[in-house]
């Protein structure tokens, strides 16, 4: 919707690819094809819950509630396993379940008004985070069925499948977003929400079908996640959403709305995740790395507000 | 003895942005107790020589000397400092905070100490003076969000009495006040002036710059083209100065032959306390206005006709190929063949991270989209064909909605509803916009209609619609208080409806 020059949407870009020179140079284990692989595989979890928070952010939304869904869902998941239920079924269930959780953070903003969904989608995340240790009595659910594992955490063609997976839904996303109506209605409804009301534009069902993306994401990234870990932990996906919020503001997306794409939230995962890894190779800390990623995140908003002033002044 | 230097005198000033000069080379000089209205359209430099002389802007070259002594202002503290202050077109105050906080605020009295405890009363007694000094009473403890825009306005102007403005520069003041707030506004200025405070006037309405100026100076493309004394320059000659061009003569074609069928019928609509029995009749080809002081309803009703805004009664129909249909909402009512340019162009008619396409296309064309799948190539051709048809000027479709002018923001909205749009309701068409775009949309208006197009034209300048009309609704308090026709409508006919004299004769 929104097309800036193409040397501002290749700012992301750029910074992904010196990140990766620098790695390269400072690491001799970091430029190889197994270690590449690697990054992705972590990274997928991670882009799959960007995509969501994406949505709703172009709506000029937030959903703080994914992590706290992707925890409700990977305890249903996997209990839903162990009692027997055919994996297909169960993973359809989760991702229901993840659907509608955004549809409820949808209704609260829509139907009962809330005045933000800061607001609405905290309260979500208590809720939900509370019914996933409720339900799994505090403890992680074992004993899931050797083959969910190996396909879902295995790999097709020499790939991981949760790259698959992820890869699959950044595509369907990159055509609901830049080609279809729904995708157009969301763009306009953050960049001006009267505009669009008075366009015709059904504003409050947009937003709902918004959050409910962002909750289904939640859920798919639940089952991948169960079957990277081969368990159902209640406290999985504590912080994600804030990991998921990075990449997609890292990624060249405006918090006031309207702006931002697939492919720059795919990138800002990709950073935060070839950051993390190549820390790991140098030998950096887990706290450094808190406190680098912090700075990344800083920098490139900041680089984004002087892009801007570029722009105005031009 | 030589005469005292003038309060302001700027000489050479320059200013660039990139490659373009937004001011060159000009001069200008200010007399205390004077007031010199600064004209122009937009882009013509009005607004960067207001940001060079309070601060906000530093000139790349240029002198500006203050009672003759030369100065800088490097930012907007020191242009306070001076005694010179700037109340913008929207005053910048802030909503939670009450009348006397808000014009105290940067200078709040305190008491000695290092608590540095604001000292109330002083906070209070100096509001009050200020606002005396306006010949005006604002209730000190109303918080600003329950004032109304008038009142903001003297707010604001109180404001840079407190810091003690000399020279106070009035960015379209009036832009969004009624008719009677606009002459006690210009009165509070004359007190100003008489006791001795300079004012710069920018507005477009020359009639305000008459009532109140004492010389003009007319910007055109950064350059001074113009300075003069106010009553040594006719609106002709003004607005020749401004544009370069011959002023454009009135645009009504005959009304539209009898015969023709009507297009848009609203009955007996209502809201509570909003709107009363509004029942109207478009035909096919005419341009209605509806005319009214601020507060009368004309929005409201616009709004509710559309379906944005709730009704309690009545009923609102378009005729389409296929007979009448009902509105009941926005998007049947865009369905029906219903169209609105809203009043505001920022926050209500454009989506400002968008381009000039995506903001045309909003309202998704016919055959704009398959299962939801948007029709890049007929959206495109579309965007296309409104920019040409409207001479949008833009880099193209593709260029961000916020690179254009004021006036081609507008044309964007317009370019909306071309098409199959059956009746279009536009508020304010020409707000903000500059003389010469604004002739150009009235062009405009008058070639859909005479397309066929029914057209409801909601504005609160007077002249706009005497030239645009063929027929004028006249609003007062949510009721419509009178129809003229073309022959009978003129300012006076106009004003005694919308202020209940001429009913008051009546009865």
């Amino acid at each position: 919707m929104s097309r800036s020059p193409w040397w501002q949407r290749l700012a992301p870009l750029l910074g992904l690819f010196l990140l990766c020179l620098v790695l390269s140079l400072a690491s001799p284990h970091f430029l190889t094809v197994d270690n590449l692989l690697n990054v992705l595989r972590q990274s997928a979890i991670n882009a799959i819950l960007a995509l969501g928070q994406l949505v709703v952010i172009i709506t000029a939304g937030i959903d703080l509630s994914i992590g706290s869904v992707v925890g409700l869902t990977i305890v249903v998941l996997t209990l839903l396993m162990r009692h027997g239920v055919p994996v297909l079924l169960a993973a359809a269930v989760a991702l229901a379940l993840g659907t509608a959780i955004g549809l409820i953070n949808g209704l609260l903003l829509t139907r009962l008004r809330l005045p933000h969904p800061f607001i609405s989608t905290l309260g979500t995340l208590n809720v939900a985070r509370g019914a996933a240790l409720l339900l799994a009595g505090g403890v992680p659910i074992s004993g899931l069925p050797p083959g969910f594992r190996e396909v879902v955490a295995g790999s097709l063609l020499g790939v991981p499948m949760p790259v698959v997976i992820a890869a699959l839904a950044y595509l369907v996303l990159h055509v609901f977003l830049s080609r279809t109506v729904y995708g157009r209605d969301l763009y306009a409804i953050g960049g001006n929400r009267e505009a669009a009301r008075l366009c015709g534009i059904p504003v409050d069902r947009r937003l709902n079908l918004a959050y409910a993306l962002s909750g289904a994401s939640a859920g798919l990234a639940a089952i991948v996640l169960a079957a990277r870990m081969n368990s159902g932990f209640p406290l999985a996906g504590t912080g994600a959403e804030l990991d998921a919020i990075a990449a997609v503001i890292i990624g060249g997306a405006s918090f006031f709305g309207g702006v931002g794409t697939v492919g720059g939230t795919l990138i800002g995962a990709l950073i935060i995740g070839f950051l993390r890894n190549g820390l790991n190779l140098l030998d950096v800390s887990a706290f450094w790395q808190m406190i680098v990623i912090g700075v990344v995140i800083v920098v490139a908003v900041w680089i984004d507000v002087l892009r801007q002033r570029v722009g105005r002044t031009a | 003895m030589t005469p005292p230097p003038p309060l302001l005198e700027v000489h050479a000033l320059t200013k660039r942005f990139g490659a373009q000069a937004a001011l060159a080379d000009v001069s200008l000089t200010i007399a205390a107790g004077e007031v010199h209205a600064l004209a122009g359209e937009n882009g013509a430099g009005k607004s960067t020589l207001m940001a060079i002389l309070s601060g906000a802007l530093v000139p790349d070259a240029g002198t500006i000397r203050w009672e003759g002594r030369p100065v800088l202002l490097p930012d907007v503290r020191a242009a306070q400092a001076l005694g010179v202050s700037a109340v913008h077109q929207e005053p910048q105050l802030v909503a939670s905070l009450g009348v006397a906080e808000n014009i105290a605020l940067g200078r709040l009295p305190h008491r000695a100490g290092p608590l540095r405890l604001v000292d109330a009363g002083a906070m209070r007694a100096a509001a009050r003076a200020a606002l005396d000094r306006l010949g005006v009473a604002v209730p000190l403890e109303a918080p600003i969000g329950e004032i109304g825009v008038a009142q903001r306005q003297l707010v604001a102007i109180a404001r840079a009495l407190h810091f003690g403005a000399r020279l106070i520069i009035l960015d379209e003041p009036t832009s969004s006040l009624s008719l009677s707030e606009v002459e006690a506004l210009l009165a509070s200025l004359r007190a100003l002036r008489q006791r001795g405070t300079a004012l710069v006037y920018i507005s477009h309405r020359l009639e305000e710059l008459r009532a109140i100026a004492d010389r003009v100076t007319v910007l055109r493309d950064g350059r001074v083209v113009a300075t003069a004394p106010m009553a040594g320059m006719s609106n002709e000659a003004l607005i020749q100065a401004m544009s370069g061009r011959e002023l454009a003569a009135d645009l009504r074609a005959g009304p539209p032959p009898a015969g023709t069928e009507p297009r848009l019928r609203v009955r007996d609509l209502a809201r509570k306390g909003r709107l009363h029995a509004i029942t109207l009749e478009v035909r096919e080809g005419e341009v209605v206005g509806l005319a009214g002081l601020m507060g009368s309803g004309r929005s409201r009703a616009l709004r509710t006709i559309f379906g944005a805004d709730g009704r309690d009664a009545g009923t609102v129909e378009v005729r389409g190929p296929d007979g009448w249909r009902g509105v009941h909402d926005v998007a049947g009512g865009i369905a029906a063949g219903l169209g609105l340019v809203p009043e505001d162009r920022r926050g209500l008619g454009l989506v400002f991270t968008a381009t000039v396409a995506d903001n045309i296309g909003l309202r998704t064309p016919k055959g704009g989209h398959r299962w939801g799948l948007l029709r890049r190539g007929v959206l495109r051709a579309v965007a296309e064909a409104a920019v040409e048809i409207l001479h949008i000027k833009t880099r193209g479709i593709d260029a961000a909605v916020r690179t254009l002018s004021g006036g081609n923001q507008q044309k964007v909205v317009l370019g909306r509803w071309l098409g199959d749009t059956r009746v279009l309701l536009l508020d304010e068409p020409t707000r903000g916009v500059d003389v010469s775009a604004k002739a150009e949309i009235h062009r405009h208006l008058r070639a859909l209609a005479a397309s066929g197009m029914a057209l409801l034209v909601a504005s609160s300048e007077i002249p706009e619609l005497l030239a645009l009309c063929d027929r004028i609704l006249v609003m007062r308090e949510g009721r419509l208080a009178g129809e003229l026709t073309r022959a009978e409508a003129t300012p006076a006919a106009i004003l005694a409806l919308a202020t209940g004299a001429a009913a008051a004769r009546a009865s």
